[in-house]
């Protein structure tokens, strides 16, 4: 016994170790970093200061930083919204069994696994006011007057990223959604119906209870998977125009990476972390109580 | 053969129907990415757009493949190099970890996977300032390994949530037998589990391998040499320094996906399952 315990061990730990060392050492000296002063003259010396709270500080008296949380918090939520529901829209269409349901339905996955980079290129030009399809779409459909300054105007800048990353969301939660609907027994809607339910009542009495797990899962990963942006932004806007579409992963980088001030990107990848581990907890807890073993 | 109803019938054709215009509509923005490569300078910026190139060209192609300008070839030589490094490094850690996962009862289990857990939700930027840092030290920045070291810590919980969850659903008796057969702990693995668990193996092999290939942050922050570049940062660098010529930029984006589409042809069946095994069940 205690010798195939020991085999467990090391089927485990060379995975293990390598997450230790490449993830949590990282964190841990992020956590150092928000403390010290480094910066690119000081990197490789051992004179780093150590400064408490003021890199914090720093940062809040600059005020970015609350932008930066407002606009990551806002994206996320309305990013949510938008690919939960056009994907169980989508979900409750192809659940029903017709010819081309399932081939169709594993389509739309490409959206998903296209690399982020080249879907937030596409949105680029298609949002462009020189020759932009979107705007020459909706003028030709007289749904507006005068081309819309997509990702010039700050407030809509926000927007065309919401619309690019909720193309990109959606086929993760139609996917997940109707695997669960899938799943549901068809008598436990057979006897609704002769106890004369109509679809809506179906729907909200039937669907939704026995779908809850999977929803709340979907909403949870969605959340932290959409807090997390980096790609889309920096390639579409790269924050702009102003900081309207700063997001704490792209804030932390530009600090690290464009200003060299090391300790702050740390920073603020700390209180993304908090944000982040805190969403994570809530989840294991939901999961934990399911089924984790 | 099921014989439908004439009403089932049509109702089925309605559905079919229905299904091909959203799936035209929903990926509408890929077509538009393949016939802007395929477009002139000219037809670009013309209003209103053209659904269809007047006159396909494929100069876009010929300009960034052979032009001095930028080098497509060598761009997507480094982002091959990296993704196949990416799968390989996570495939060999994360197939033995997920099989001790699911397999053995041991102390720490839950501590293990919970860890594993976390860990595939934390965002890059998080870890890249520290790896930066050291990277520098260790000399690893511009080199391939900095880039797949990192992606890697993307993938590999990624795959063993996937794995695991796929060991767990293999008959506990195969293992048995395979012991009474006098196989040991190893070749029992090797020889038996191994092997029925290659549909879950492929899919976190293409994951990892979709990793690397999209990366941008990781090459973007460890790569500084335009030679090792993929093309995500290569592209990146490219829309900085002149005016965007947005038909060379889309042959570029055509030919990045043609692993996703040939992914996709492939093994479309195994990413369903495998993924809402893996997501759902955690």
């Amino acid at each position: 016994m205690a010798r195939s315990r020991l085999i467990g061990y090391y089927f485990i730990f060379p995975a293990l170790i390598y997450m230790i060392l490449l993830v949590g050492y990282p964190i841990i000296e992020n956590i150092r970093l928000g403390f010290y002063d480094v910066n690119v003259m000081n990197i490789s010396s051992k004179s780093q200061a150590f400064v408490g709270l003021q890199n914090y500080r720093d940062l809040f008296d600059k005020g970015t930083i609350q932008i930066a949380m407002g606009n990551t918090l806002f994206y996320t939520v309305i990013c949510i919204v938008f690919q939960f529901t056009i994907g169980f829209g989508l979900a409750l269409f192809f659940s029903q069994k017709f010819g081309l349901s399932e081939r169709l339905r594993g389509l739309i996955m490409v959206s998903w696994l296209m690399p982020g980079t080249i879907t937030a290129l596409m949105f680029r030009y298609m949002f462009s006011l020189d020759g932009g399809i979107i705007n020459s779409v909706l003028l030709r459909l007289h749904i507006i007057e005068k081309p819309i300054e997509w990702l010039i105007q700050e407030h809509n800048a926000m927007w065309s990223i919401i619309i690019a990353n909720t193309w990109v969301g959606v086929p993760f939660n139609m996917i997940l959604l109707t695997t669960g609907l899938i799943t549901i027994p068809k008598d436990v809607y057979e006897s609704a119906a002769m106890d004369g339910a109509n679809a809506i009542q179906k729907f909200f009495r039937i669907t939704l209870p026995l779908l809850k797990p999977t929803i709340t899962s979907l909403l949870i990963l969605g959340f932290i998977y959409t807090f997390k942006v980096f790609d889309l932004v920096v390639v579409m806007t790269n924050g702009g125009p102003v900081d309207a579409t700063e997001m704490l992963s792209t804030y932390s980088y530009k600090l690290s990476f464009g200003e060299f001030n090391f300790s702050q990107g740390a920073a603020v990848a700390n209180i993304l972390f908090v944000i982040l581990f805190i969403i994570s907890l809530g989840y294991l807890k939901m999961v934990s109580k399911e089924e984790v073993m | 053969m099921i014989y439908l109803s004439k009403q089932e019938k049509r109702r089925a054709f309605w559905l079919n129907i229905s299904a091909i215009l959203i799936c035209i509509l929903f990926l509408f923005p890929i077509y538009w990415l393949v016939v802007t490569s395929l477009k002139t300078e000219g037809e670009i910026f013309r209003t209103p757009p053209t659904l269809f190139p007047l006159k396909i060209t494929f100069d876009t192609y010929a300009t960034q493949l052979f032009g001095k300008q930028y080098n497509m070839f060598e761009a997507f030589m480094n982002s091959a190099i990296i993704a196949v490094g990416t799968l390989v490094l996570s495939t060999l850690l994360s197939i033995p970890a997920s099989y001790g996962l699911a397999r053995f009862r041991i102390p720490g289990m839950q501590l293990f996977i919970l860890l594993f857990l976390v860990t595939q939700m934390m965002p890059s930027s998080l870890i890249l300032t520290p790896l930066f840092i050291a990277f520098k030290h260790l000399h690893l920045n511009n080199t391939y390994l900095a880039p797949i070291l990192a992606d890697a810590t993307i993938a590999i919980p990624f795959s063993v949530m996937i794995l695991r969850t796929y060991f767990i659903t293999l008959p506990k008796e195969l293992e048995d037998s395979a012991k009474i057969d006098g196989c040991n702990t190893i070749t029992t693995f090797l020889r038996i589990m191994l092997p029925i668990a290659i549909p879950g193996v492929v899919v976190a092999m293409v994951f990892s391998f979709l990793f690397g290939w999209g990366d941008l942050v990781f090459a973007l922050t460890f790569l500084s040499d335009t030679h090792k570049q993929p093309f995500t940062a290569g592209i990146f660098n490219f829309l900085g320094y002149q005016g965007i010529s947005w038909n060379n930029i889309m042959a570029f984006g055509t030919i990045s996906i043609i692993p996703v589409v040939l992914i996709f042809v492939f093994i479309q069946k195994y990413i369903v399952s495998g993924l809402t095994g893996g997501a759902i069940k955690g």
